[in-house]
């Protein structure tokens, strides 16, 4: 079966756009809405049903907006939407809106149900104009610089921010005291700015991008949140760091019976091995990093470099360099994104690309030269994976769907992501688009088909 | 006293028709050369660097003919260095191209690999610090940044750095100046734009 041709197509340039640079957009997890972050201080609330303006979060910041996150799973408690924004001012924001569902679907748990949509969108576009403000309800001081990327855990009990000063700060919202964050971990590791924060789709392990070319992963222990891995390769500051899916989209499941037996045993070691993390650099390479699971063998961990070496072992994972995508980007790459939905990652940076790449099952493993095309590329750092990295058969690559050059005209792309379709002309339920944010200012969408 | 507290109390310093420079009216010639006059003594005569002629500019006779109609005026590394050769240093009342600091050899255009499909250009200035270990290396280089992000069309990228070996510690210097998001927040610093722009000052 030859995989389908896929085009990246101009969708919709949501409007107004900002006048002046634009650094991230954020779609919300339930509801057909989308956070971008611009360097005028505020956050454009857009709707992802008409890709117009739907309101304006200003007021709190005295620089940039750098990144914001939707706090998961907010509106089925109080029927209140909740932004987290990370600004170059060094404070992070809580701001809360309500939005209003029409019909009396209010306890439904904001799930992804096919009947819900409809209402939902209907709801947002209802609104009465006294409520129509966003509240900024808790200012997050702490860190002594920019912040330059926040997020929610999963289940919106943790809210994670990084920030030039080096640290990552983790808060928890404590329950049944809305508004009330304590600061339970500021974790010093890196050496530089850290870039860029990211939970694991599941587990409370969170993940960080830092100008000193690595990334590290924290999670708690005993009480104490702590340093449990580190992946070092990038060669240059490493901007953007992503989880693939929980459940490993993309190449279908263990049992399903048109695939070989190896396969088949491949799918299970990675789901085993749980979902990996992508990252993208200043050295113009993406790289795909798995975790090694511990059971059994003689597990080591650490490097030389691991700090702390007085924890246990039993924290410590060890993930390993699994692949690099295809090197499409010829200046640094800004985001990279992996769709929870289809498996596909999505990149983009200084170069003004869009680059979607495909996970496929190898053809034919003696001959491929999956790894080695691009280890050609990155030179003379094969000795990242070490000897994991050569027991490990390979048996998918990378693929390159799609590019766009000039994604917006001459100027720098600085983020991109995954996104449901909510405009009344999606072909599915499910279907996905790319959202592109410039520094032009402008917010696009792009269709895959 | 004030002398000894700056890195280099005693840099080189070109005399100003020394420079190449395409401009007809220098509006700040006047005031540059008057304040040149007073280092003029100290220093030995500098050989022009210049005088066997300058680069060659290819690479925006190629740019010129993919995108006839995108500029009313070509750029070439002649203009680059127009635009940056008088900004002035931060401790001293001289410009950076006075200082050479900036040199004209120093500057390329890379055009996209791929014209057809990407108009993106680069242009490419390496500096040389007066000093190998000026403090004020970095703050240099981002004001150098700054007026080119300014005053070039968005198709640009610029890259500032240091040139190799002249400084010792280029490469922190490298990926400060080389890192969006940090140049991003200094121009929204405003002590630093204060320094920044007063070292654009004499830029027109």
């Amino acid at each position: 079966m030859a995989p389908p041709i896929l085009t990246i197509r101009p969708l919709a340039t949501l409007t107004p756009p900002s006048t002046t640079r634009a650094w991230s957009s954020t779609p919300h997890p339930t509801l057909p809405l989308l956070a971008t972050a611009s360097s005028d201080k505020t956050v454009r609330i857009y709707s992802l049903a008409s890709y117009t303006l739907h309101s304006t979060v200003a007021g709190g910041h005295k620089r940039s907006v750098r990144a914001c996150a939707w706090k998961p799973g907010a509106e089925s408690g109080g029927g209140e939407s909740v932004l987290a924004t990370g600004s170059f001012d060094a404070s992070a924001g809580i701001w809360r809106r309500a939005v209003r569902r029409s019909s009396g679907g209010g306890g439904g748990g904001g799930g992804v149900g096919v009947g819900e949509d409809e209402v939902e969108e209907e709801g947002l576009d209802a609104g009465d104009e006294d409520d129509d403000e966003w509240r900024y309800s808790v200012v997050l001081d702490g860190h002594e610089s920019e912040i330059k990327g926040i997020a929610w855990s999963a289940g919106g009990t943790y809210l994670a921010t990084c920030s030039r000063d080096k640290s990552v700060w983790v808060w928890e919202e404590l329950p049944g005291e809305e508004d009330n964050f304590e600061t339970v971990a500021v974790l010093q590791e890196h050496e530089g700015d850290v870039k860029c924060v990211v939970w694991h789709p599941e587990e409370e392990l969170l993940a960080s991008a830092s100008y000193d070319d690595t990334v590290r992963l924290y999670r708690e222990d005993l009480d104490d949140w702590t340093c449990v891995g580190i992946l070092e390769g990038h060669e240059a500051t490493v901007w953007c760091v992503d989880f693939e899916g929980s459940d490993g989209a993309g190449l279908g499941s263990e049992r399903d019976e048109e695939l070989s037996e190896q396969q088949r045993s491949w799918l299970k070691d990675r789901k085993e091995a749980g979902p990996r993390l992508v990252s993208c650099s200043d050295d113009m390479t993406t790289r795909v990093w798995r975790r090694v699971p511990k059971q059994g063998q003689d597990f080591k961990p650490g490097k030389d470099k691991m700090p702390n070496i007085i924890r246990s072992d039993n924290v410590q994972e060890n993930w390993i360099e699994e692949a690099r995508l295809p090197k499409r980007h010829d200046r640094a790459i800004y985001t990279v994104q992996w769709s929870k939905r289809t498996g596909r990652l999505v990149s983009t940076g200084s170069d003004g690309k869009i680059v979607v790449y495909e996970e496929r099952w190898k053809t034919d493993h003696s001959t491929s030269t999956n790894g080695t095309a691009n280890a050609a590329n990155g030179g003379n750092n094969v000795e990242v994976d070490g000897p994991n990295e050569d027991s490990v058969p390979k048996f998918t690559e990378w693929f390159v769907v799609d590019e766009l050059e000039g994604a917006h005209d001459v100027y720098e792309v600085n983020h991109v992501c995954w996104s449901r379709r909510w405009d009344n002309k999606k072909r599915s339920i499910d279907e996905e688009i790319i959202i592109s944010t410039g520094d032009d200012g402008e917010v696009k969408a792009w269709s895959l088909d | 006293m004030e002398e000894e507290l700056k890195d280099n109390a005693n840099p080189t310093i070109l005399q100003l028709s020394d420079l190449p420079s395409r401009r007809r009216d220098e509006p700040s010639k006047k005031r540059d050369a008057a304040r040149a006059m007073l280092f003029e003594d100290l220093v030995p005569s500098y050989p022009d660097p210049f005088s066997s002629g300058l680069p060659s500019p290819t690479s925006s006779e190629e740019d010129a003919k993919v995108y006839p109609s995108d500029d009313v005026e070509e750029i070439d590394e002649q203009e680059i260095y127009d635009l940056i050769a008088h900004v002035s240093d931060p401790e001293h009342p001289l410009t950076l191209g006075q200082l050479a600091v900036v040199n004209l050899p120093d500057i390329s255009i890379q055009s996209s690999a791929a014209p057809s499909k990407s108009r993106i250009t680069t242009a490419r200035v390496l500096l040389t610090p007066t000093i190998s270990h000026c403090s004020l290396a970095t703050v240099i280089g981002l004001g150098v940044r700054v007026r080119l992000e300014q005053a070039l069309p968005p198709r640009f990228r610029v890259d500032v750095r240091i040139k190799e070996g002249t400084h010792s510690t280029a490469d922190a210097v490298n990926k400060q100046l080389g890192d969006k998001e940090r140049v991003a927040a200094a121009l929204e610093n405003r002590n630093l734009m204060g320094v920044i722009g007063k070292m654009l000052e004499g830029c027109t």
